[in-house]
């Protein structure tokens, strides 16, 4: 999906892009629906005791086609974020919010890693300690004049 | 050498030579052995009636015995179905007999096939627990039908654990599927030199006995 | 020296944010094949991981465990692997040759005594030594003098762990696996096989980083593979097992259940005897693996898988001689039985001659 398709969903701002039909969960096959029920298990963990869940959709034998009827059913939601550490990443939400999908790719564009990830906030979104460390330290020697 | 490489390998050769050398062998004796000529005046001649008709009548139990060997005949007949079916309907075993024919033929789905497989093994448990304590069942069972009994039993068992994956004192897959195949290689040597071969003896034994019979003339 | 700086020292010192870092752990434990609940373990462990020296050498190979290594689909983390071990010595990749690279291994060796990781592809021939020599000396000589110093010995590919192909029937170096010449040179070292024909290469990569990240050896199976990476069977990992369990196979690699995408098998497919991670993590950047592409699994992380009969013979087939020998065999069958019936028909000749005087 290029960025006016997501800027396009964000001026109508809707919840359920891609909904999908019963036909299509009919055609599902093998890892589709239990990975889905494992999704919503997560979710129930996550509303109950806010443990977040990964899921490493590179440990399970997926059929072809799977990965995309994965994502098809899981559908995007709300929230899409482009990482740039160590080469890109494509994080967003899923149709069903608290599920978000992360892909991490290499300085080469390859695909390293892919996950479901059930959780308020992706934790690599947070800014991390010792990157907040290395930023004060950066504006105050900028303001200090130390550095341009 | 693994196990499953013998038993795929030099085990299967051997095993397929033997049964062959022995099932031969005995055939030819048993069909060519002199028997003393019958110097009385036949009291009738229908030999080939006679013979088809004692072929299916001993297959059938007589009326008069039926509630007797309901059981031992319903058995019987219930196994050796599931033991072929088994054999010549799972998937995975048409092309063993495909290596000598060069054609196959559909197949039941898996879950069919271990449904079919389980009520035969049960049944043949049951029947050796009859076997052992049945006491006439005792008195007239011989070695030879306690290691018959075992090596059909045996490929079941191993068929199974192979397939569901399980292995007994931690042995895994391969070390499964070479003792089950070693198992049906263990049948096959032992075959020609036992009881097994009422496989081809049962029916021609029948003919016989409906030829001699009719000779004598008596219905049977 | 670099050797003693952590991997969290080293990249930092190369500018990688925090966040980069935990995308390195998160595809690093993806890497490991461990559950996404061990990332922090892995991220506490890969920060403060020291630098490991390696040493790689090849013997009788095709170099295409190294292939598969290079074209290994995720350079930018390898190569902070590699930034991290201290990769002394590889024929392949490196600069270095000759005598300059054959002095870099004695002083590796030597200032590594006892702590660098050997990587070994290929097997060793043993009949006559002189059949794969580098630089004048023996594989053989050169892998008991490295084998010696190591703290442990990784075998990359099949033929390292267990012979592979130069090790095949009729096996004309006398090829050995590292495991057997370890034995018959009485050292006992701990080995790691990743075998394959090639590994994948995140094994080869996955269990360096294990290494790395933990300082210690993997969990094993009865075959010293890394239970991570060799641990599943692939026919209960098949996305093509449902075929099999509702009896549907392809026939041939043309047929109509071939078009299906159903169970390979009839038409040779050894992956109920194979243990891998193909069905998982797959090939070429997780585009496929051989099943996937309509091809049965030919066994290459098991040992003696070239020697199994046929890459297309069912499992359920085997050595049966053809119809000449079974018929020989019934021939013999028949004339032993002619013989017996001869014996015993004369004998009752004479029982009757007996019985009339």
């Amino acid at each position: 999906m290029n960025n006016d398709g997501v800027n396009d969903a964000l001026k109508t701002i809707k919840v359920k892009v891609e909904p999908t039909s019963p036909d299509e969960i009919d055609a599902f096959t093998l890892n589709v629906v239990p990975l889905l029920h494992e999704v919503k298990h997560a979710l129930q963990r996550l509303l109950e005791t806010g443990e977040p869940t990964t899921i490493d959709l590179g440990s399970i034998p997926l059929a072809p086609g799977e990965f995309e009827k994965i994502d098809a059913a899981l559908g995007t939601g709300e929230v899409k974020v482009a990482l740039e550490a160590m080469g890109p990443s494509q994080i967003y939400e899923t149709q069903f919010s608290g599920v978000w999908r992360v892909t991490h790719f290499n300085a080469a564009n390859e695909v390293v890693g892919r996950y479901v990830e059930v959780t308020r906030m992706p934790e690599i979104l947070l800014a991390q300690e010792t990157d907040v460390r290395i930023g004060l330290d950066l504006l105050s020697r900028k303001l200090s004049g130390e550095i341009d | 050498m693994t196990l499953l490489e013998f038993a795929r390998g030099p085990g299967m050769q051997w095993a397929l030579v033997i049964f062959l050398v022995g099932v031969v062998w005995r055939l030819v004796g048993s069909f060519l052995i002199a028997r003393r000529r019958d110097l009385s005046k036949p009291k009738g001649t229908a030999y080939v009636k006679a013979g088809a008709r004692s072929m299916l009548m001993r297959s059938i139990p007589p009326h008069e015995l039926e509630k007797n060997i309901q059981f031992q005949h319903l058995s019987g007949y219930a196994w050796h179905l599931g033991f072929f079916a088994t054999l010549l309907l799972f998937g995975p075993h048409v092309p063993f007999f495909q290596q000598f024919l060069g054609f196959g033929w559909p197949t039941l789905p898996n879950v069919v096939v271990l449904v079919i497989g389980g009520f035969t093994l049960a049944i043949l448990i049951a029947l050796v627990i009859r076997r052992i304590i049945h006491p006439v069942m005792r008195q007239i069972s011989t070695l030879d039908d306690w290691i018959a009994v075992a090596l059909v039993i045996i490929p079941l068992v191993t068929g199974f654990l192979s397939y569901a994956h399980v292995g007994v004192f931690g042995a895994r897959y391969e070390t499964m599927l070479a003792l089950h195949i070693l198992s049906i290689e263990a049948l096959l040597v032992w075959f020609p030199f036992s009881k097994l071969m009422h496989l081809f003896y049962t029916f021609p034994s029948r003919y016989q006995i409906g030829v001699s019979m009719e000779r004598k003339g008596v219905k049977a | 020296m670099r050797k003693e700086q952590t991997l969290g020292e080293v990249m930092a010192a190369n500018g990688v944010s925090r966040r980069g870092f935990m995308k390195f752990v998160a595809a690093t434990t993806s890497l490991m094949a461990l559950p996404p609940s061990m990332i922090g373990k892995v991220a506490n462990a890969l920060e403060n991981a020291k630098r490991p020296s390696v040493i790689w050498l090849p013997f009788q190979e095709c170099t295409g465990c190294t292939e598969s290594l290079t074209r290994s689909h995720a350079p930018s983390l390898e190569g902070l692997i590699f930034d991290t071990i201290s990769l002394d010595y590889q024929e392949t990749i490196m600069a270095a040759a000759g005598h300059q690279a054959e002095e870099a291994l004695a002083e590796t060796m030597k200032a590594n005594f006892g702590k660098y990781l050997l990587a070994v592809d290929g097997s060793i021939p043993t009949k006559d030594k002189a059949f794969s020599c580098i630089g004048g000396k023996s594989n053989y000589d050169v892998f008991v003098e490295a084998a010696k110093g190591a703290a442990a010995i990784v075998c990359v590919g099949t033929c390292s762990s267990f012979g592979g192909i130069p090790a095949a029937l009729p096996n004309p170096t006398g090829a050995r696996s590292v495991t057997e010449v370890l034995k018959e040179a009485g050292i006992d070292k701990p080995v790691i096989n990743v075998p394959g024909c090639p590994p994948i290469p995140t094994s080869i990569t996955g269990v360096l980083a294990q290494y790395l990240t933990f300082g210690q050896l993997p969990e094993l199976d009865h075959l010293n593979r890394p239970k991570a990476f060799y641990g599943q069977n692939i026919h209960d990992r098949c996305y093509r097992r449902p075929f099999y369990e509702r009896g549907e196979f392809a026939e041939t690699f043309d047929d109509e259940g071939a078009k299906k995408g159903w169970c390979l098998f009839k038409v040779g497919c050894k992956g109920p005897v194979t243990y891998n991670a193909c069905a998982t993590v797959k090939w070429n950047n997780g585009a496929g693996w051989p099943v996937e592409g309509g091809h049965g699994c030919l066994g290459c992380s098991e040992p003696g898988f070239w020697d199994w009969g046929g890459f297309y013979k069912p499992l359920s087939q085997g050595q049966w001689g053809g119809w000449k020998t079974l018929g020989v065999a019934a021939a013999a069958g028949a004339a032993i039985g002619l013989a017996s019936v001869a014996v015993t028909r004369s004998r009752q000749a004479k029982a009757r001659e007996e019985a009339k005087v």
